[in-house]
Order: C-alpha cells, then sequence, then structure tokens
C-alpha cells in the first residue's frame, strides 16, 4: 500500500486513539482486571493465598468467621487466584479503572467474610463453607447440598459417608 | 583554539540514560570525528534481583513470576521454566495444551518483531512510518488483550498446560486479525526493500560478519541475519514445532537492514504458523488440571523465544520453592556482538545498531 493510500484511509478512519477519559475505552470481556470475591461459593481451602506470586491474598480467623482480603494495590492481576481455585468463588472482572486518589488507598480491598455456623448435629461452631463435593458420584442434589452444607466438617464427611448412593 | 591543538580522538557517553537508547546500558565512545574508533560497554544498572526471588516463591508462584523478567518474551520464560518443572516432574502435556502453547508463542513473536522494527524505523528518523507500524502492531495488541485478558503478561502457560482456550469465535478472531496483520506486513517488507531514506540508513551499517557472529556466539535473528542458520524451534523442537512446517529466515550480510528483514518475514512465518495451529487444534484438555509437588531433581529447557535462544536451569528439592533457577537469556549472547558492530560505524547510526540487536536489559541484568 503507498503512503496516500494509508493516508486516506487514516483520513476517513479518523484517530486511532481512544477518546477515554471522554468515550469509553477498549475492553475485551476477556480482560484481567479487578478481583471479586464470592463467599458463598469459597470453599475455605486457601488455594488461592498460596498460588498468588503476590501475596495479595490474606484470610483471617475472627469471631465471626473467616475473612477474605484481596489488596488491589499489591495484587498484580496474573489470574493465578481464578486459575487454581476449584470454585468459582474468585474471578477476575474485566474492570480495570483502579484509579484512585491517594487517601483512599488503603480502601482498595476486595473483602469477604465466611461466616460462622452452628453444625446441625453436633451443635459446633464451624465455618459456613461451601461443601467439597467436586467429586461426590452420584452428584449431590440440591436438598443435599443444603442439608451438607448446614454441618461442621467433621458431620459433612459423615453425612457423605452414610449418603445412601444407589448401585 | 588553532586546529592543531585539537585533539585527534574524543570520548563520549551513550546511556545509561540516554534519549535515543531504548535501554538502560552505558556506552563510552571514543570518536575520531564522526566516527567511532572504541567502545567499552558497560552494564548493571537494573539489577533487579529476580534469580534470587524465585527461590522465595514456590514453583507456582513463579509461573507468575519468570513471566514478569520481559515485557516482550513474557511468555517464553514462563513456558521455559514450566519445560523445566515438567521435565523433572515427569508431567505430560496434553496435545491441546502443546498446541495452544505454540498459538502463544507465535502471538508473542509477532508483536514482540513488530515492535523493534517499528523502533528501527523510528531511529531512522521515519516518524510517520514508526507510527503506522506502531498501529499495525495494535492490531496483534488488542488480539493478545482479548484472547489473554492482558498485552503484555498475558499468563498463558501454566505448568501442566496452558490456562487459557480457545472456542470458534475466538479463533475466527484471531484468523481475522492474522490476515489483517498479514497484509500490513508484506506492504512494510515491500516498503523496507524499496524505500530510499530506509535502505540508506540501514545497509550495510552495523555489520556482523558471520565469522564474528561465530566468535560471539549469537542467538536469534542477529545470528540468522549473520548467515547462522539456527533456530531453536528445529534443532530442539519444544511445543508443536515438530509438526509444524517451520521455515528458517537467514540472510548473509548481518548489516541492521538483513536483522530487520529477517524479523519481519519470521512475522509472516508465525502467521503461517498459527494458521496451522487453529486448523490443526486437536480437542481434549488444555492442561493436566493438577498442581502436582514438583520433586527434586535439575533439568535445563531451552526454547526459542522472539530474541533468540533462552535457557532455564532449574533445581528443585523437596520444598514448594525451588533451589536455585537460572536463566540465559538473549541479549546476553548478542550484546557483545556490539562491539564489532560499533567499530568505525557513524556516531549517529550508534543507538539504531544498539537497537538491532534487540536488547532487553530488564531480562539480561534481572
Ligand atoms: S476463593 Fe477459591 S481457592 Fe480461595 S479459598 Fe475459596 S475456594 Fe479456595
Ligand atoms: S490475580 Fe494474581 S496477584 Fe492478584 S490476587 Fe489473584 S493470584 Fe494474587
Amino acid at each position: 500500500m503507498n503512503f496516500l493510500t494509508i493516508f486516506a484511509r487514516n483520513l476517513k478512519q479518523g484517530p486511532q486513539t481512544e477518546a477515554f477519559p471522554l468515550g469509553p475505552a477498549f475492553t475485551p470481556d476477556r480482560l484481567r482486571g479487578r478481583i471479586e470475591f464470592k463467599a458463598e461459593s469459597c470453599e475455605g481451602c486457601r488455594i488461592c493465598e498460596r498460588v498468588c506470586p503476590a501475596n495479595a491474598i490474606r484470610f483471617a480467623k475472627t469471631p465471626d468467621g473467616m475473612t477474605f482480603d484481596c489488596w488491589h494495590n499489591t495484587c498484580v492481576f496474573c489470574g493465578n487466584c481464578e486459575f487454581y481455585c476449584p470454585t468459582d468463588a474468585i474471578h477476575q472482572t474485566n474492570d480495570w479503572d483502579l484509579s484512585h486518589v491517594n487517601a483512599d488507598k488503603f480502601d482498595m480491598v476486595e473483602h469477604g467474610l465466611i461466616p460462622n455456623q452452628t453444625c446441625v448435629d453436633c451443635g459446633a461452631t464451624a465455618l459456613n463453607t461451601a461443601p467439597m463435593v467436586k467429586n461426590a458420584k452420584p452428584p449431590l442434589s440440591a436438598e443435599e447440598y443444603t442439608e451438607l452444607r448446614a454441618r461442621c466438617p467433621k458431620c459433612r464427611a459423615k453425612y457423605l459417608k452414610n449418603r445412601k448412593v444407589p448401585a | 583554539m588553532s586546529t592543531h591543538d585539537v585533539p585527534e580522538t574524543f570520548s563520549i557517553p551513550v546511556g545509561p540514560l540516554h534519549v535515543a537508547l531504548e535501554e538502560p546500558m552505558y556506552f563510552k565512545i571514543d570518536v575520531k570525528g564522526e566516527t567511532v574508533s572504541h567502545i567499552d560497554i558497560n552494564a548493571g544498572h537494573a539489577h533487579r534481583g529476580i534469580e534470587y526471588l524465585t527461590t522465595k516463591r514456590t514453583m507456582y508462584q513463579n509461573v507468575v513470576l519468570t513471566e514478569r523478567i520481559c515485557s516482550l518474551c513474557s511468555n517464553s520464560h514462563p513456558q521455559t521454566f514450566a519445560m523445566a518443572a515438567e521435565k523433572i516432574a515427569g508431567i505430560e502435556v496434553p496435545e491441546r495444551g502443546i498446541y495452544l502453547r505454540t498459538v502463544a508463542d507465535e502471538m508473542k513473536r509477532v508483536t514482540s518483531h513488530l515492535f523493534n522494527v517499528a523502533l528501527l524505523v523510528h531511529l531512522v528518523g521515519y516518524e510517520t512510518y514508526f507510527m503506522h507500524m506502531m498501529q499495525v502492531r495494535e492490531i496483534g495488541q488488542d488480539m493478545l488483550e482479548s484472547i489473554f485478558g492482558n498485552r503484555q503478561d498475558i499468563g498463558a502457560m501454566c505448568i501442566g498446560g496452558v490456562r487459557y482456550d480457545l472456542d470458534d469465535k475466538s479463533i475466527a478472531y484471531i484468523k481475522g486479525a492474522l490476515d489483517k496483520i498479514e497484509a500490513e506486513t508484506k506492504d512494510i517488507i515491500k516498503t523496507f526493500k524499496t524505500n530510499g531514506s530506509i535502505l540508506r540508513r540501514t545497509k550495510g551499517v552495523g555489520v556482523l560478519t558471520h565469522a564474528d557472529a561465530i566468535t560471539c556466539g549469537v542467538v536469534g535473528p542477529v545470528a540468522r541475519a549473520s548467515g547462522i542458520d539456527y533456530d531453536v524451534r528445529r534443532e530442539a523442537p519444544y511445543a508443536a514445532y515438530d509438526r509444524l512446517p517451520l521455515v528458517v529466515h537467514s540472510l548473509t550480510d548481518g548489516d541492521v537492514w538483513s536483522r530487520a528483514m529477517v524479523r519481519l518475514e519470521e512475522i509472516l512465518t508465525s502467521i503461517d504458523l498459527l494458521r496451522v495451529c487453529l486448523r490443526d487444534l486437536p480437542g481434549g484438555p488444555v492442561n493436566i488440571n493438577d498442581r502436582p509437588d514438583i520433586p527434586p531433581g535439575q533439568a535445563v529447557t531451552r526454547s526459542e523465544a522472539p530474541r533468540g535462544e533462552v535457557i532455564y536451569y532449574l533445581r528443585t528439592n523437596d520444598t514448594p520453592q525451588p533451589e536455585r533457577v537460572k536463566w540465559r537469556v538473549p541479549t546476553f549472547m548478542n550484546w557483545d556482538s556490539l562491539r564489532f558492530m560499533l567499530q568505525d560505524a557513524k556516531v549517529a547510526d550508534v543507538a539504531m545498531i544498539v537497537n538491532s540487536i534487540d536488547p532487553c536489559l530488564s531480562c539480561t541484568e534481572r
């Protein structure tokens, strides 16, 4: 293509730069941006905390349960946490706009809480995590899942063992 | 001062921070008139301590850390690291993962080469064309962002395979983008062969003869432009390269123009390889879907990064952290050859010649 053709094409297309912040910026669906945490799907396995290369994720035991914190200013948006998470509890949204004033820098945190609950069987206090049942055969029904979830880890194991598995 | 008081040679510093130099490297250049008579290269301005850091991170964290060694070869580092870990642990990457690794590798090569050649055009002083080439590269960058979610650190690799998958929609999108880049690259090649400004500034400049190239042990496009027909993808195939119709381009002149030309031709080859990969993409899982412990052992692996051969040495023990990770990057082999290329060059060409080895100090001095 000679220069006149490129020139004509560029004239027709207009500027190639994005109009941001006056207009929208190119943001593909798969863009790996801000972390989102869904406490209700979390199994509490803490794999994400272990594989995070930036140590941006911290779990902590509190009187109310286990808290999750992801520091956006430490996160390098690598996606390791989402990739190794056995559920969909941690997810990278395509929101990339993390600009903020300096005063807000300690608020750039995704926070979540896996609350404590009382086991319906033994009455012990345990975390209300999502049960690890990915490999359960046959898959649990919605009802079984709710029943299982209401128990502590020990009683969950018992529940699964005593589950009637059709031959 | 009368003319006979002027000394015969002057010393001028170029770098480590220099307007025309892309990397923090220091050259002490003795010039006689406008001609370089002697050069001293001094490196070590950008030490980042990453080699040490790898021994403080687990194997799975290191895949991300090694990706951040270099932004333009950001796929080759984690890939070679993962290959070493897989070798130690005897992990077999599923067939689809192997092809997707190649796809990621070649996409990065296309954008990396376009970037380097665009910079060359910028240093030649042809700003309009530089803008045009960067715009062409932008098609590739948008492709990376749309497929992998990031323009540079694409995060495609994991130990045991890849982290991403392609569906029909994304394959169609990649094919469309490749068609555009291919047409533009063909035009760029035509311009490089005919444009007077580019030819005058780059032909016969910064010559590295075949013999000097062998002496310096250069790798990658620098070696291939000096007639060394060597490409790791062919000599020691990894990923899916043993099944692909790989063409290795080499030229004999060893000047700045030849190095740019080798890169431009390689872009077209990469596009061909990508098309074959997308056509032959087997089904099945893309990774082993597991996070096994890597047993104690050691391994050496190598791959062809856009800048040339990158070698990884990995030694593991029975902790989750590696005991030692060491890499030899292409720029380490290539920068010595600058002594030969810059000898008797014109001062005005120094930055251009330095750029022609596609230097990357962030990985050389990590
Ligand atoms: S977010 Fe995922 S990886 Fe992290 S603890 Fe919860 S289930 Fe495990
Ligand atoms: S994206 Fe990476 S750095 Fe950020 S929280 Fe997840 S694992 Fe950590």
